[in-house]
């Protein structure tokens, strides 16, 4: 559960990196996908849960990282699965199930925050992604790593108040009157809190966002 | 440049703690042959020992495999990937057909591999969550926290055209968990059946009652009109229950009848509302276990034994907790899913 607007800590920054034997830990994560193939070998049905079990909760915690709200990353969470076996491109995967799902979801993510952000979503934007085809050089994965990390810096530099009205709108879902009404605020308050953080997010997309969209559209 | 970029150094990167020299050595070290798929390897390595949301898995893939299944019906040539490479006219034609032919297949294998999904229809709620379904035949049906139906997806409570087979043919549900029914009742007096794993059967004509089927007791309270009881043990008989009455199944599969005054207070969670009646904390943190997913830890016997008694709204976790906190004058600490309380 996300409790960053209880005053937890969302974003654990500081956490030093455990030691671990990486020869192990490396193994133990190509036996996952060893495990996924040989799922996908017994039934399709079989590897596509396992899929889902093993990857699901991470590529949605990695969407949110873009998108910043839960049931939006979800959603390109579900919709890159549902491309990987509604195409037939999980018998075709080349590298590995990680790599493609990983991918697919970065490019999606990005897609979204970026139709958000310049404000010409259209309906069928989203669904006119080709997963299986993405060209990804050193550059773009950087420029996607980059992203993330100044929206999350952006979010983090908010003014506390703002920070956490932004929180309670997009990862707990309420209304703007809802949150006015719990914090004692009046709604012009709140949703002058809202355009400042968007305004914040859009300003970073336009720095880095621009050269994204111009290697991919 | 290997030598420079390890783990250490990419988690480093990940979490935008590097220099910008760091940073160039990692653009060139993902130049390198395999060193992708190694990128996003460390990428799921690091994504998952700092996970920012939970999400129920199984439920999404579910859903996801149900939106297959209903996008059957579309027209053939949208499933067609749009970027293959055509030729000519005439390798187009040849092609779409074997597309055609191998789509056709795949369908057909699919929708015998997934014959349960096709026909049934699972409802899950996750933790902390109260979802209320209508079916088909106008039964409503609200399902608590952490509990899931499963019933047939098509032609639900239809399948009686003779009156008198009817019985043969009940409205069938599988029930996990909890839940309150408000069960239609139909002119051919077509019975609707709850099933629960503990073995425990439900017959209904048309009435308004309470299910709580978990691991650690299966009870039932009936509001109005009359349901019958089956345990699937043998030599027990069939047990009629009538209004405000209080049936629990015990753990030896034994059926026993009391009556209770508030037969509402059952089902009180509908409006988030917690009912407690003398309620230990012990057994309150059996159903924070049960309803929020958390791992209750009480410091001691004596503090277990407390009791709680009133109606409370709370409409998440974390007010319920405020609120046994409060009413007890106890402390207590929340670290993810795991709750200590502590006088």
């Amino acid at each position: 559960m996300i409790t960053g607007s209880k005053g937890q800590p969302l974003f654990n920054q500081g956490d030093p990196i455990r030691p671990v034997n990486e020869h192990d830990r490396t193994t133990q994560v190509v036996d996952n996908e060893h495990i996924i193939r040989s799922a996908f070998a017994n039934s399709p049905e079989k590897g596509f849960e396992s899929l889902f079990r093993l990857y699901y909760l991470p590529l949605c915690s990695h969407a949110v990282r873009f998108v910043y709200t839960q049931e939006v990353a979800e959603d390109i969470v579900g919709d890159v699965f549902y491309q990987l076996w509604k195409t037939g491109a999980y018998a075709t995967i080349q590298h590995t199930y990680r790599t493609y799902l990983y991918a697919a979801v970065r490019h999606r993510a990005h897609n979204y925050l970026r139709d958000e952000l310049t404000g010409n979503r259209t309906a069928s934007s989203l669904d006119q992604v080709d997963d299986g085809r993405l060209d990804e050089t050193p550059q773009t994965l950087i420029e996607y790593d980059e992203l993330f990390q100044r929206i999350e810096k952006v979010i983090h530099e908010l003014p506390p108040q703002c920070q956490r009205i932004f929180l309670m709108s997009r990862f707990e879902n309420r209304k703007n009157q809802e949150i006015a009404d719990e914090l004692g605020l009046a709604l012009k308050t709140v949703e002058a809190h809202m355009a400042r953080a968007l305004q914040q997010l859009r300003r970073v997309f336009l720095t880095i966002g621009s050269i994204l969209f111009v290697v991919f559209s | 440049m290997d030598d420079i970029v390890n783990k250490a150094v990419l988690f480093d990167y990940f979490s935008g703690r590097v220099s910008p020299l760091q940073k160039k050595s990692v653009e060139s070290w993902l130049d390198g042959p395999g060193n992708r798929e190694l990128y996003y390897q460390w990428l799921h390595e690091w994504e998952m020992s700092r996970l920012q949301v939970t999400a129920n898995w199984q439920y999404a893939y579910e859903k996801t495999m149900s939106r297959l299944t209903d996008s059957t019906d579309e027209p053939q040539e949208e499933q067609q990937p749009n970027h293959w490479k055509i030729g000519t006219l005439r390798q187009w034609i040849n092609r779409s057909w074997l597309i055609a032919a191998s789509l056709l297949l795949t369908l057909a294998v699919c929708s015998w591999l997934f014959r349960d999904v096709l026909f049934y229809k699972t409802v899950r709620t996750g933790f902390g969550e109260i979802q209320s379904l209508t079916l088909s035949d106008g039964s409503t049906i609200v399902l608590n926290a952490n509990s899931s139906l499963r019933f047939l997806r098509f032609g639900f409570g239809e399948w009686t055209l003779p009156t008198d087979a009817s019985y043969q043919n009940p409205r069938t549900v599988e029930l996990a968990g909890e839940a309150d029914f408000s069960i239609r009742h139909l002119p051919d007096h077509q019975p609707f059946i709850v099933m629960t794993p503990k073995g425990l059967d439900i017959l209904v004509l048309g009435t308004q009652f309470t299910v709580f089927s978990r691991e650690r007791a299966t009870r039932v309270v009936l509001r109005s009109g009359s349901i019958r009881l089956s345990s699937q043990r043998k030599n027990e008989r069939p047990l009629l229950m009538h209004p405000g009455d209080l049936a629990v199944l015990n753990q030896q599969g034994r059926l026993a009848l009391t009556r209770t005054a508030h037969p509402e207070t059952m089902a009180s969670w509908k409006n988030h509302r917690f009912t407690f009646e003398l309620t230990s904390l012990r057994e309150i943190a059996n159903m924070l276990h049960e309803n929020y997913g958390l791992t209750v830890v009480i410091e001691n016997p004596q503090l277990a034994n407390r009791t709680i008694s009133g109606s409370f709204t709370a409409r998440n976790a974390n007010e319920i907790l405020q609120l046994i906190a409060q009413l007890l004058q106890i402390n207590y600490a929340r670290d993810n899913d795991h709750v200590s309380f502590t006088s």
